[in-house]
């Protein structure tokens, strides 16, 4: 069977096609690299300005979520936590991770780390939630004089984080943990079976 | 594929595949090579390596797919004319919609944000909402709608983008933010991006990806 591939174009839709994503690991961490970098101004910059009777006051993700703690509502200070902080953390160490294991520096074992791999993927969307908060607040909280709020700077850098971190979770390709696997000495070769 | 497998108690399994031999199916997840075999109606094949899920047969998955995103349209216009949630605070009375978060961003100097606001939560549910039903309808007469490959292949392009569940909880959340410095009620809005949710993921489900374009390409030849 001739393969597909050296046609270089999907015959039922036309997309390009390649056997592995081309520059999946230079783009994966390009990508990561500069999620990394927005991670820290996404979270020391003010997501919203509220102006209340002419008092002035900058919130921050992290603000927010020990304010939310300290009033007592522990499951939706939990939520914020695991959505804004520990997920965009997590993902960047998760890719990473998986660049090294794709290149050969650690060990690939391509059924945990693609489970891995499916839960960066699955996960990541969650994080924009902080994005819709302040949207919902700013459109809603334009009280006049009383009370108003609008978006901060921390917020397109957070925006920024999470958007990076998906297309660096697309662009990588979980193929390449397989191709490692089989060039280990002592792995079955699949042509034989 | 085994000798004796007749083709009557093929079709019974699967849906119809385009001609011409043997038909293979690779691994998108770690690029085992298998011969795509039909499978039996509600069951799925799975990577021998992996175990990834490489194709399903879904029960009456046509008539699914178009039915459940076409409630799924239906509750979007609903979406649009009623508030998410309704806020009394200050003698003022403001109202929560998608295209209204949008535009305060705008309008607040941040309109990339309300830009993937507005593409988060109204564009990319258009398109595989509206995607999944322009393809799957005609299909079900045998028929390819023009330029339904194209309209497929950004259905499933716009798939990650699609953030409605992601919303709901962002709504939640400022929900309780406001609960001390307003009077704050749901309002339809908020029950029917919720049906919105529950309905796109029905119709995702209902039609496997490799089923759609088998039929398609039935259809079109």
């Amino acid at each position: 069977m001739v393969s597909p591939v050296a046609d270089g174009r999907c015959r039922r839709c036309g997309s390009t096609l390649h056997l592995r994503k081309p520059g999946s690991i230079q783009n994966t961490v390009a990508l990561m690299a500069a999620a990394a970098a927005l991670y820290i101004p996404s979270h020391v910059l003010p997501v919203m300005t509220v102006v209340e009777i002419g008092v002035v006051t900058h919130n921050t993700i992290i603000g927010g979520m020990m304010t939310f703690w300290r009033t007592g509502a522990y499951p939706i200070a939990i939520v914020i936590f695991t959505a804004s902080i520990l997920i965009p953390l997590l993902k960047i160490v998760a890719l990473t991770w998986l660049c090294l294991a794709a290149t050969g520096r650690v060990h690939p074992s391509p059924a945990a780390l693609g489970r891995l791999y499916l839960l960066t993927e699955l996960l990541g969307r969650w994080s924009m939630v902080d994005i819709f908060v302040v949207g919902i607040l700013v459109s809603l909280v334009q009280l006049g004089n009383y009370m108003t709020i609008t978006p901060g700077p921390g917020a397109l850098a957070f925006a920024g984080v999470v958007m990076l971190t998906m297309f660096a979770a697309m662009s990588f390709d979980p193929r390449l943990l397989w191709d490692r696997l089989d060039e280990l000495p002592g792995a079955p070769n699949p042509s034989t079976e | 594929m085994k000798p004796g497998f007749s083709r009557t108690w093929r079709s019974l399994l699967s849906w119809p595949r385009p001609a011409g031999g043997r038909r293979f199916s690779a691994c998108h997840f770690c690029d085992t090579l298998h011969e795509a075999n039909p499978v039996a109606e509600g069951t799925a094949a799975n990577c021998t390596r992996c175990g990834a899920v490489l194709y399903q047969n879904r029960p009456a998955s046509l008539a699914r797919a178009s039915a459940f995103s076409l409630a799924a349209l239906l509750l979007m216009v609903l979406v649009h004319v009623f508030p998410f949630l309704t806020m009394d605070a200050a003698s003022l009375r403001r109202n929560l919609t998608l295209i209204g978060a949008a535009s305060a961003l705008i309008h607040e100097d941040a309109p990339l944000l309300g830009a993937s606001i507005l593409l988060f939560t109204v564009v990319a549910p258009l398109m595989l909402a509206g995607g999944m039903i322009y393809v799957c309808m005609p299909l079900m007469a045998g028929r390819a709608a023009p330029g339904a490959f194209i309209v497929a292949k950004w259905m499933y392009r716009s798939e990650p983008w699609n953030m409605v569940e992601v919303f709901l909880l962002g709504v939640l959340v400022s929900l309780l933010k406001l609960a001390k410095v307003a009077d704050v009620h749901f309002g339809v809005g908020f029950w029917a991006f919720g049906g919105v949710m529950i309905f796109m993921a029905a119709a995702v489900a209902g039609i496997d990806r490799e089923e759609l374009w088998d039929r398609l390409e039935v259809a079109r030849s």
